[in-house]
């Protein structure tokens, strides 16, 4: 741009085409991720250089004399969560003063983004927390960037803190290929779970109880709507959420949990995205946007945007996941709020929720402090965080102290309704995991189909296609 | 000729003062070359490898470039990022040699604080942008809040959520920041044309459309070819905004290349194949700019 008053000459041509080519090839290496995560989040933390080198610890149960160092990469960037984890950090520095922790927090998709380059790494952190399913946790197995957690879940005792559904969604064989069997590569502190948050005063206002059936949630929504509430607030401009309430009523209609969790899987028993279940699924959510169930423009609104309109008192349910509870709890409505799981057609029926656990605290194979890391993993799985857990409102893994929960809180609603899918083996899946691409995929799909752009029959073909390619690619 | 060479090299070999030459931009070029050249080698050799990220590569050929082909997503994309020419480059011109018309013609008072006052969308970070515009187009936001007030209700609209409207909604927002850029590279350009030329031109009785269309036009020729390139690599690569304001949706209506490419990269893990659309991706940039650049070569030498 300096010679403006001259024609430009062929040498500047050649000057512009290669700041062209270096922008476009730039776009690669030099992008980060920017914000709007899926869950609120604060701005994402910058990465720390490389953390020197710690000495390696001794393989004996006392903690090591020398003072070492753990670098921990971790997705708690909220206030409340950042809290819980200093707290427990108290608990790893009783028994281990000599140890100092580097942690560093980062936004999901910082934390996505970054977290395989850093596990390659000769000095990347020893221990990150990691997303479960094909695309991260399966690749780095593949690549050997993880620790086999197995051997320290039976000294720990994580078996009996984690179901064995649990921790299936936490294993790969090891050579990466197989989900949800062979070695467990991650060990998850808190629970996930999706169902309905509801406004207890509007439904004593519409004179209606909590439902027992699914057809009877379906009446509820109708005279919400009749009374001119907005019967379930929703946005999805991100495509995800639409995911969660799309799961949730195809969910109503599996029977057998193998079904969905061949599909997640890819055990390749038979089972299809192209089934009636999917289709029919599909129809009733089509139904649902018909009738005007979700909020308004709903194509236009975001997730968060969406949670803070049922926040300030739009809507009568919202379907959503647990780790809304604290915000929800914090806003206006805090306390006209409670959770029931989506229920299932037949009342009494066991219905798988959406749902699992937060992403999975894993080691890092060439780190060598192991044993150390092994050790603050133990910590953060104990008893006493998961009651620091409950304390901040958020659901922890393992069962929680009885004793502190109150009666008719949303907490309490929540930890009933995970100690239920946990003893009744209900607790589902994320349908994103099923392969690679399927985040992409679905996103789209689901919202041609919510637009009425594609057929159910379309929709649960886009899916099966999806699957095939992935089947296909890894033979 | 050999005989000045000789004596402009003095006593010193031949070459000398070519490596010298070197050695002063030294400095420059090394990082120019880590940052710069040393990136696009190494994504132009990812681009023949299938390689997750962090695993080892295995070497694929032209495989990557094979399978672009079949690629329907990144077919979309590309031709999103046509529609967003139109958005990105042709709108802005149009805009910004309005508004240099309407700034330059005369003495307009408080100019400058015009000037500055419809440039400052180009200064903005585009996060910063995207997250404004998600909210004036949000179901409730001001613009259908305005459309709802002054009775035309039935046109309001989520807009970014909407399949027909989503694309030219994204789009807008290119225009809105692009157009600044233009204007002041624009106004810049007609304060060099000699003031003798409009005079001839109004004795000539030229009216202010000949005059425009015949002395400004003409003048800033070369600002409008800059402008052109500028713009129209910005319309290919494209992805902040997308980034903020849709993530390529609703369905993939606005799904484009480097948006698609950051996917591979970033979230599905592939490496190999992301670089391959980034070198299709650069190569289209090069050919284009080279087109509009040949192009205002020929007019101004002919």
């Amino acid at each position: 741009m300096s010679d403006l008053n001259h024609p430009i000459s062929r040498r500047e041509m050649l000057k512009l085409m290669g700041a062209g080519v270096g922008m476009g090839l730039l776009s690669l290496t030099g992008c980060a991720p920017k914000g709007t995560p899926s869950t609120p989040a604060a701005a994402p933390a910058t990465p720390t250089s490389a953390p020197p080198t710690p000495a390696p610890a001794t393989p004996t149960s006392a903690p090591p004399p020398a003072p070492a160092k753990l670098v921990v990469w971790d997705v708690w960037t909220r206030d409340e969560e950042t809290a819980v984890i200093e707290a427990v950090h108290e608990i790893f520095k009783a028994t281990h003063p000599n140890v100092t922790i580097d942690r560093i927090a980062k936004s999901f998709d910082d934390l996505k983004a970054t977290s395989k380059l850093a596990l390659s790494s000769p000095d990347g952190p020893d221990i990150v927390q990691i997303n479960q399913g094909w695309s991260d946790m399966g690749a780095m197995v593949e690549g050997g960037l993880l620790v086999d957690l197995t051997p320290y879940a039976q000294q720990y005792g994580w078996n009996n803190k984690i179901s064995a559904s649990l921790r299936a969604r936490n294993s790969f064989s090891a050579d990466g290929k197989e989900f949800g069997t062979g070695n467990l590569y991650g060990v998850p502190p808190t629970a996930e779970l999706v169902g309905a948050y509801y406004r207890k005063d509007l439904f004593e206002k519409l004179g209606v109880s909590l439902p027992k059936t699914f057809g009877e949630l379906e009446s509820i929504l109708q005279k919400a709507k009749e009374a001119g509430y907005t019967p379930i607030t929703f946005g999805n401009l991100d495509g995800w959420p639409a995911l969660h309430t799309y799961s949730e009523i195809m969910f109503t209609k599996v029977t057998d949990r193998g079904y969905i969790d061949d599909l997640i899987y890819a055990w390749g028993k038979g089972a299809s995205w192209n089934d009636p279940i999917v289709i029919t699924a599909a129809g009733k959510m089509v139904e649902w946007v018909e009738k005007g169930f979700f909020t308004k423009g709903f194509e236009g609104i975001g997730y968060d945007d969406s949670t803070s309109l049922f926040n300030t008192g739009e809507g009568v349910t919202m379907i959503t996941g647990s780790w809304m509870s604290s915000t929800f709890t914090a806003g206006e409505y805090g306390e006209k709020i409670g959770f029931f799981l989506v229920p299932p057609e037949k009342a009494g029926a066991v219905k798988l929720s959406v749902g699992g656990t937060s992403l999975a605290y894993a080691i890092r194979a060439s780190s060598p402090n192991r044993d150390l890391a092994a050790e603050y993993l133990a910590v953060i799985m104990s008893d006493e965080a998961a009651n620091e857990w409950a304390k901040a409102g958020t659901v922890p893994v393992a069962s929680v102290d009885k004793s502190i929960l109150q009666e008719g809180t949303l907490f309490a609603d929540l930890v009933k309704s995970w100690d239920w899918m946990n003893q009744h083996d209900a607790v589902g899946h994320y349908i994103d995991w099923a392969t690679p691409t399927f985040y992409d995929t679905s996103t789209a799909a689901i919202q041609e189909l919510l637009s009425g752009r594609i057929t159910p029959e379309e929709f649960a073909q886009k899916l099966e296609a999806d699957r095939q390619a992935f089947l296909a690619g890894r033979k | 000729m050999r005989r000045s060479s000789k004596v402009l090299a003095g006593s010193h070999e031949p070459g000398y003062r070519f490596w010298l030459a070197y050695l002063y931009i030294l400095p420059a070029l090394l990082v120019y070359a880590i940052f710069v050249l040393w990136p696009i080698v190494d994504t132009v050799r990812y681009s023949f490898y299938d390689w997750s990220g962090f695993r080892e590569p295995v070497f694929a050929g032209i495989g990557n470039y094979a399978r672009l082909f079949h690629d329907e997503i990144l077919g979309v994309g590309l031709a999103n990022n046509l529609t967003f020419i139109m958005f990105y480059a042709i709108l802005p011109i149009v805009v910004g040699l309005f508004l240099t018309a309407l700034l330059t013609h005369r003495q307009v008072t408080g100019m400058s604080l015009f000037r500055v006052g419809l440039f400052v969308p180009y200064v903005m970070s585009m996060v910063v942008v995207g997250v404004v515009w998600r909210w004036l187009y949000h179901p409730t936001g001001p613009i259908n809040q305005v459309l709802t007030a002054i009775g035309l209700g039935a046109w309001a609209r989520p807009w970014l959520g909407d399949f027909d409207w989503a694309r030219a909604a994204v789009g807008f927002v290119g225009t809105w920041v692009q157009y600044g850029f233009c204007m002041v590279l624009f106004i810049a350009g007609v304060q060099r044309i000699d003031e003798n030329l409009y005079d001839a031109a109004k004795i000539d009785g030229a009216n202010e459309f000949q005059q425009f269309a015949h002395v400004t036009f003409p003048g800033i020729l070369n600002e409008v070819s800059v402008a052109l390139v500028t713009t129209l690599i910005a319309a290919l690569k494209v992805f902040d905004l997308v980034y903020v304001l849709t993530r390529g949706g609703p369905g993939n209506e606005t799904m484009v290349a480097s948006y698609w490419l950051y996917q591979n990269a970033f979230q599905i893990n592939r490496v190999g194949y992301a670089a391959a659309i980034a070198v299709v991706l650069s190569v289209m940039i090069m050919i284009i700019s080279y087109a509009v650049i040949s192009l205002r070569v020929r007019i101004t030498e002919a």
